[in-house]
């Protein structure tokens, strides 16, 4: 307790523990607010019933001709992958968002403040949510693969490290505009112009294929393509384009979205 | 009695800051010294939390420096986070944890091991009498229980110097003087400590040196008395008990100051320095001349008198208003 002392012992930070210390932060929050847990399930869930089920109709009433549209998978097998996904892709740009509200209930100065690398600060957040954002993921790939079949143990895994990877993304897209943006008005009106185009061009809810070639172009700068393939592929065996390629496309992405928004977050100042 | 640089916490030279358009700082410049509680006094709007801004390495200068804690503020920024505590003025807990888990996270952040994480928060939440809530979700806590959290938490990795930020505004008054019982236990101890205020009962009561600062400027710089001393001096007020007393009083006085009988030819008023000092000579002049005082009483200048003096503006006028409650109170709703 002997402050102002002459040269007291000066603590060094870590950059594991601050990471580790960021990461325990956002599943501590994540505890306390089981009501998110629930409400990043809904909207997929929604999805999957309504859309799923329905459009699982239609085809079934086409006969097994429909299925050659979704290489040989039925229509729910197509999409379960896509949902997953989609889930734990929400759940990333979510950790963006938290970003937000830490600035406005003043948390994100406490942060800016410390000693520790604003790496490990940012990362160990992100490793948070996106373990929170698994969670979710493993809860409905339970949930989806019930109901359009069992891809096996190791399918299931490897899909959820798909997943994974395609939280990393969101949450480190999301950070990179939340650092940018001044208000969670701002963030939400960007976020909603983002995430849908990247749905719906991202081959879960429909093949890319016979795509007019612009579009297909578009599919191939969207993170949420490779990973969506990647996980319909070790799922359920159907690739639309090489699983090496989705993973190295999917890494890229990943690893600029994380990269850009570290550099963001470390010219921070609050002015 | 040359001090050198070492014996400085901070060193602020011609600090300026500019938000496109308006000048929040024009050329700040001071010292503090270690042990010291020092304090920036000024009215809303003046630069205070620009200066802690600046001085806490979160907010980049236009002009000038800062050497905090021997390093430099904007060369080496890192090292300056290592060594300072701060309590910002709007809160920065996280209400959805325990105080227990913002002191691990905070400690483990600076890059405490656990153990001593857990003994420093024990006594530390002892000091600022939150021994029972901690583990209590922040949620729970009162606006005064929220800043003398802050305060156990800024002290955790027992930085040279702890920055405040109007560490009472918007509490009440009960609120108020926990928070200056802690700062004022933090101050025996020794503890650097550098905050802001527009309260001048806070500045006067808490602060060994006080910087008046207004419209981005340093206007006066000293400790309370210097400051006080600055308005021209203490008025003394004598009752004798005859008006023969009172003549016999106003040659003495005369002595001291500007004298003069006023009101019913008993009274006599005295203006000088240091009345507290002054006023046992004078009680003792006047028995051995015999003259008999029935009552004395003294009106010392405030740190108001000093501001209007300077200003020709009245620091009161900004005080304690609904204002600073609703900021705190609609920041801590949302949170
Ligand atoms: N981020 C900002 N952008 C633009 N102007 C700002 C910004 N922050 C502060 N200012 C302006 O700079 C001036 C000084 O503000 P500052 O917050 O430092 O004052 P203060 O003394 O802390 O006041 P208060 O008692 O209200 O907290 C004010 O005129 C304020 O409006
Ligand atoms: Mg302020």
């Amino acid at each position: 307790m002997e402050a102002g002392g002459k040269g007291a012992a000066v603590a060094e930070p870590s950059w594991l523990a601050a990471f580790a210390a960021m990461a325990l932060r956002q599943l501590l929050r994540f505890k306390a607010a089981k009501s998110r847990v629930i409400n990043s399930l809904v909207f997929p869930l929604i999805w999957l019933v309504f859309f799923g089920l329905g459009w699982s109709a239609a085809f079934n009433f086409l006969g097994p001709m429909s299925r050659s549209l979704f290489g040989g998978l039925t229509y729910l097998q197509f999409l379960a992958p896509g949902i997953v996904i989609m889930t734990v892709f929400m759940a990333g740009f979510g950790s963006g968002l938290g970003l937000i509200w830490d600035r406005e209930f003043g948390y994100f100065k406490e942060i800016l403040v410390a000693p520790a690398p604003r790496s490990a600060l940012l990362l160990g957040r992100i490793a948070g949510d996106s373990l929170a954002a698994l969670l979710q993921g493993l809860i409905m790939a339970v949930l989806v693969t019930v109901l359009a079949g069992w891809p096996g143990v190791w399918g299931l895994l490897a899909g959820l490290a798909a997943a994974y990877v395609a939280t990393l993304t969101s949450a480190g897209l999301g950070a990179l505009i939340a650092l940018s943006m001044r208000s969670p008005e701002g963030f939400q009106l960007v976020i909603n112009l983002v995430i849908l185009p990247m749905l719906f061009i991202s081959g879960a809810f429909y093949p890319i294929d016979p795509l007019p070639a612009w579009l297909k172009a578009l599919a191939y700068i969207n993170p949420l393509y490779y990973a969506v393939d990647l996980a319909r592929g070790v799922m359920y065996g159907v690739y639309s384009t090489p699983p090496l390629l989705d993973a190295l496309g999917l890494a890229l992405v990943t690893a600029g979205a994380l990269g850009l928004a570290v550099a963001k977050f470390s010219r921070t100042y609050i002015a | 009695m040359g001090r050198g640089a070492e014996d400085y916490v901070i060193v602020a030279e011609g600090l300026r800051k500019r938000y496109d358009g308006v000048e929040a700082l024009r050329g700040v410049s001071f010292r503090v010294r270690r042990g010291e509680v020092f304090g920036l006094l000024g009215p809303n709007g003046a630069g205070k939390t620009t200066t802690v801004g600046i001085l806490v390495t979160l907010v980049k200068p236009s002009g000038g420096r800062a050497v905090v804690a021997g390093h430099d503020v904007a060369r080496e920024p890192w090292e300056v986070r290592k060594r300072i505590g701060v309590v910002f003025q709007e809160p920065t807990v996280d209400r959805d944890l325990t105080a227990w888990q913002n002191l691990y996270v905070h400690g483990r952040i600076y890059g405490l091991p656990r153990r001593v994480i857990e003994e420093r928060s024990r006594e530390l939440m002892e000091l600022v009498g939150l021994e029972k809530a901690m583990h209590r979700p922040l949620r729970s806590y009162s606006g005064g229980m929220i800043r003398r959290f802050e305060i156990a938490r800024a002290l955790l990795t027992e930085p040279m110097v702890l920055f405040m930020d109007e560490p009472t505004v918007g509490l009440d008054p009960q609120a108020r003087a926990k928070v200056w019982e802690v700062i004022e236990e933090l101050k025996k101890r020794g503890v650097t400590v550098f905050l802001t205020t527009h309260y001048m009962e806070e500045a006067e009561r808490l602060c060994d040196h006080i910087a008046i600062i207004d419209h981005g400027r340093i206007i006066a710089e000293g400790s309370p008395e210097e400051l006080k001393s600055m308005v021209g001096g203490d008025t003394l007020y004598l009752v004798a008990e005859t008006r023969l007393d009172a003549e016999k009083l106003l040659r003495i006085a005369s002595g001291y100051g500007e004298a003069r009988i006023a009101e019913d030819g008993r009274v006599v008023v005295l203006v000088a320095r240091d009345a507290p000092r002054l006023l046992p000579r004078i009680l003792e002049e006047a028995r051995a001349v015999g003259a008999r005082i029935v009552e004395t009483r003294y009106v010392r200048p405030t740190l108001n008198d000093v501001f209007l003096m300077l200003t020709g503006r009245s620091l009161r006028d900004e005080e304690g208003g609904w204002r600073d409650w609703a900021r705190l109170h609609l920041h801590a709703r949302r949170g």
